[in-house]
């Protein structure tokens, strides 16, 4: 099974949160990891591989600076790493960074299945895989938890509000990967060291052939109108201490005096 | 231009591994470690997989053989997740005396021993200490006697780490690094290290209870004609004093290096503690007095932290034959001694400001303490150290006593 | 401009699912707004009935593509139905749910359409657009509204120059409009052509839906629990909502973990929930959960984690055991109960 994994570079949920002086939050210096759900993905990708034999390739289209991620990846177990940057790549939306992958996509050649994380945790559109599946022409399904490999399709189990389906998929095919799918791996040091030495392959726009008027800004259908802070005017009344009573007394007393009554 | 104060990414992708590791596997269970004074089987088997036990053994032998700094960025971030000091202190003892067993072993000991080791299935740790004899490891009485390819041991060794885990652990066992005397007569200099397996026949386990950094098991034992044959002396009879110190430093500048990084987390939690903990309407944390110190307190920390740094890097400079011995043994002594009582007195003060909350059993800081303190004398006290530094910056001329 | 906002209808073992018409009433709203009329895309096998529902709920014209093949949701047939009819009707707008079947379709629709797509709106707005670099001006553009950089800020998208615009609508946040029988609209049956394509290459072997349980979305009260909570947290939380008089919610991490079914979760990928009272226990307060109820009217959280991101967004916060706080609680609202 030849398989290709989307991966992004998003934000460190995890990191500390330090606020510029005008109260938003500092961008700058927030460490970046690899999107929580490709993760999952590059799991699932390297489970398959595991057990059908292949080849697993980690492609993300990103800064420079962003290359860790892909490190990530090869720690993780994956063949090859492809990351795609250019300074003419900034500013796509969904629309025109769908277009450059498939376009990276199609230069790798041969695949059989393509897997991405459901979302990513910063854009939470999870709109590139099905995007990508589009301009690629082949099918695609989201949500999946779990894929069982026959002959010239999968199948898989879908997860759906409520319940799941079992669709039968044929092959190529691009699947979205939720994070109930599987446990990513933690790389050993041995397998860390490993990929430190692995080059990772960096495509321009000129490498994938790409049309410059559909990628970056100009490719890209959406515009920010604008953005607005939202202003949370919570009231923030912390009551602490060792005494639970007096905890639950002042509590009350508060509610009553704000005119708030719990029973009805 | 160099003395470059930053790590190499690859030492940056292996502390995000180890602390990705670490906080889901070691975190949630340092409490219970702590209560239940065990390390659970799964976390030394993750630790085994991650190849944890691996760092100080060459690559021919299955190991990783990483340099000191890059084994100080590993054991800084297993320090950051458990405070209690356990897994830290599982890891630097065997990664310190697994250096030393695969510089000065016989080819037929490395060639059984080391692979094991290195997949985590034996564990190495120290023995010099007895009951009569901590700091001034002259007076040990255990011997050990030449019969035949044999070695007979006869004494004790008290407060030793790992006996539990090497005995009950680790698939293949484990053993100690033993500092014993060949040749009573003769000092310091008739003394020989041996690894002396704890399964062995003949040894006799105590387990003691100690106040802190109770996950990791620490007994006495005593050995009565403990056979133990001679591919398992280490270097050269006679020489295990000198051993012994060598891997004291090791051991050392990685503790070092695990109080400041214990010490910075800890004063991180109170930070949170304090920011948004408020009194007369005021956060604690906007109180100068509180500010003062705990600016002192992360300054004097960060000065720590660089020595265990430099103490890591001597060690590196050591193996590549550029640096003495002496300055090693200086270097490491200046850390170790600076990063105990700088890290004590932080985590003191942290546990202050956090109140009733920083004195319950279950807040990291009250673990915390009690690890950091047991560096006060463990391997090496911190007096001792004292003598090691006066003794290389005045001279041996100026010993008081020999 | 056509003027014309297409929302597309999901259907499920033959009724309207009802957040396709929440989003129908909203289409409506903005459709007077502007001057627009509203279209919806109904497509199924055996589904001609339901036209009429959707004319009386608001919509203008239905489109009807009435075929087996359509039974149930596939993205490559369904996508190929809206591709073609859009391209023929060309709307200005389309819109969808952001359900797993409207995040999983509409994407698809806009790569094959070449257009912009918005996801997960929290609002939808009509106005005006000046390009900054241009000067452009555009008028009555959608404009999609979302929160962005985690829930911190408010972000207005707009299409300007590509259609249709298209965005997924979160559920649950506008109501079902009402039924007016008194209103007429066209139904027009559309016949496309699938190919191999569209029929072969996905394939449904099965599905499971169970309909919910816990109507989280009208209630009042609504006391929810977390990570912290365990099972026999939620014992108490149950005894409190009924003390109550609400309902019982819970954060992913304690549908996970088993304590409590799908129906009662709350969040990103639960329900979205706007009551009075909204009284989080164990919960850390997750961006994916608050999103979900972070337009109670008073949120009350109980965590012993001083520094859980809960309290930010809390009224009302206690810190301490919740198997301390909540059987104590209750005691004092029994009591008072008592008294009333």
């Amino acid at each position: 099974m030849n398989i290709i994994v989307l991966v992004k570079p998003v934000p460190d949920p995890k990191a500390p949160v330090r606020l510029k002086p005008d109260g938003t939050i500092d961008r700058e210096k927030v460490p970046l990891t690899m999107n929580l759900y490709d993760k999952h993905a590059v799991e699932a990708a390297l489970r398959i591989k595991e057990r059908y034999g292949g080849k697993v390739i980690a492609i993300s289209m990103a800064p420079p600076h962003a290359i860790e991620i892909l490190r990530e990846a090869l720690a993780m177990g994956v063949d090859d790493a492809i990351l795609l940057s250019d300074k003419r790549l900034v500013g796509s939306d969904t629309l025109a960074t769908s277009y450059a992958l498939s376009q990276a996509i199609l230069k790798i050649g041969n695949f059989d299945l393509i897997l991405c994380g459901m979302e990513s945790t910063d854009g939470n559109t999870g709109h590139v895989g099905p995007e990508v599946a589009e301009f690629l022409g082949i099918p695609h399904t989201t949500y999946v938890e779990r894929i069982e490999i026959k002959n010239e399709y999968v199948v898989v189990k879908r997860l759906v509000e409520g319940g799941y389906e079992l669709l039968k998929v044929k092959i190529p095919a691009l699947l979205t990967i939720t994070n109930t799918a599987n446990e990513p791996r933690i790389p050993t040091i041995r397998d860390v060291i490993k990929a430190r030495r692995k080059a990772i392959t960096v495509w321009s726009v000129n490498d994938i052939k790409a049309d410059p008027n559909k990628i970056g800004l100009f490719g890209s259908p959406t515009r920010i109108l604008k953005i607005e802070k939202v202003v949370l005017k919570r009231k923030s009344k912390i009551f602490s201490g060792s005494d639970v009573d007096k905890i639950i007394e002042s509590f009350l007393a508060e509610l009553k005096k704000d005119g708030i009554s719990l029973l009805r | 231009m160099p003395l470059d104060f930053r790590f190499t990414e690859e030492q940056d992708h292996l502390r995000r591994t180890v602390k990705e590791f670490a906080e889901k596997f070691i975190t949630p269970k340092v409490f219970e470690m702590e209560q239940k004074e065990k390390i659970p089987d799964e976390i030394i088997r993750e630790m085994a997989r991650l190849g944890l036990f691996g760092v100080s053994i060459p690559e021919e032998y299955g190991g990783l053989y990483l340099d000191p700094i890059t084994a100080g960025v590993i054991v800084e971030e297993l320090a950051k997740a458990d405070l209690s000091c356990s897994t830290p202190v599982l890891y630097l003892v065997h990664t310190a005396w697994s250096y030393i067993a695969q510089k000065y072993g016989k080819k037929e000991f490395k060639e059984e021993v080391l692979p094991l080791a290195a997949e985590g299935k034996l564990w190495i740790g120290i023995a010099t200490t007895e009951p009569g004899a901590g700091s001034d490891l002259r007076s040990i009485i255990t011997t050990a006697r030449k019969e035949g390819n044999e070695y007979v041991v006869n004494g004790e060794k008290a407060f030793i780490s790992g006996v539990r885990e090497a005995l009950k652990q680790f698939e293949m066992g484990g053993g100690h690094l033993t500092l014993v005397k060949t040749d009573p007569e003769k000092g310091h200099r008739g003394m020989t290290m041996i690894f002396i397996p704890i399964r062995s026949q003949g040894i006799t386990i105590k387990y003691e209870k100690g106040w802190g950094r109770k996950g990791i098991s620490w007994a006495s034992y005593k050995l009565d004609n403990v056979r133990v044959p001679e591919k398992y002396v280490i270097g050269d009879e006679g020489r295990g004093f000198y051993i012994a110190m060598e891997g004291f430093d090791y051991a050392r500048a990685l503790i070092a290096t695990v109080c400041c990084a214990v010490a910075k987390r800890a004063l991180e939690i109170t930070m949170d503690y304090i920011k948004q903990r408020k009194v007369f309407g005021v956060s604690i944390a906007k109180f100068e007095g509180v500010q003062f110190p705990l600016a002192e307190h992360w300054a004097r920390i960060e000065a720590a932290q660089l020595l265990a740094y430099k103490a890591l890097w001597a060690l590196q400079m050591e193996r590549e034959g550029k640096i003495s011995r002496f300055e090693v043994s200086k270097t490491a002594a200046e850390a170790k001694m600076i990063a105990v009582l700088t890290a004590i007195r932080a985590i003191d003060d942290a546990m202050r400001w956090f109140g009733a909350f920083g004195y319950t059993e279950e807040c990291p800081l009250t673990l915390a303490i009690k690890a950091v303190k047991s560096y006060e004398w463990a391997e090496g006290a911190t007096d001792i150290m004292k003598i090691i530094i006066a003794r290389e910056i005045l001279g041996r001329e100026f010993l008081p006593y020999r | 401009m056509s003027g014309k906002i297409f929302v597309f209808i999901e259907t499920r073992e033959g009724s309207i699912v009802n957040s396709s018409l929440e989003v129908l009433g909203k289409a409506r709203a903005l459709a007077n707004k502007a001057g627009f009329s509203v279209e919806a895309l109904l497509l199924g096998y055996n589904i001609k009935h339901l036209a009429k529902e959707l004319i009386y709920r608001g919509a203008d014209v239905v489109h009807l593509v009435d075929d087996k093949r359509l039974e149930k949701y596939r993205v490559l047939p369904y996508t190929k139905a809206i591709t073609e009819i859009t391209q023929s009707e060309k709307p200005d707008i389309l819109i969808l749910v952001a359900t797993t079947t409207g995040r999983d379709l509409g994407p698809r629709i806009a790569a094959r359409l070449g257009t912009g797509i918005t996801a997960d709106c929290t609002d939808l707005d009509i106005g005006d657009y000046i390009d900054p670099n241009t000067g452009e001006k555009f008028r009555n553009v959608l404009y999609q509204i979302r929160p962005a950089f985690g829930g911190e800020v408010m972000a207005t998208i707009v299409t300007p120059r590509h259609r249709p615009q298209m965005a997924t609508v979160r559920p649950g946040l506008f109501s079902i409009p009402p039924k007016d029988e008194t209103r007429s609209g066209d139904i027009k049956e559309w016949t496309i052509e699938f190919t191999n394509f569209e029929t072969q290459n996905i394939e449904i072997l099965e599905s499971k839906r169970e309909p919910r349980k816990a109507d989280l979305k009208s209630a009042k009260i609504i006391v929810s629990g977390g990570r912290g909570a365990g099972p026999k947290g939620f014992k108490l939380i149950e005894e409190l909502a009924k003390l109550l008089g609400g309902e019982i919610g819970a954060s992913r991490a304690a549908v996970e973990a088993g304590w409590i079914s799908y129906d009662h979760q709350v969040g990103l990928t639960g329900q979205t929930v706007k009551p009075d009272i909204y009284i989080a226990c164990g919960i850390s307060g997750a961006i994916q959960h608050i999103v979900g109820m972070k337009d109670s009217r008073i949120i009350i959280a109980i965590n012993k984690d001083p520094n859980a991101p809960i309290f930010k967004i809390a009224d009302y916060g206690l810190v301490g055991d919740l198997f301390i706080i909540l059987p104590k609680l209750i005691e004092k609202l029994k009591s008072q109960k008592r008294r009333l």
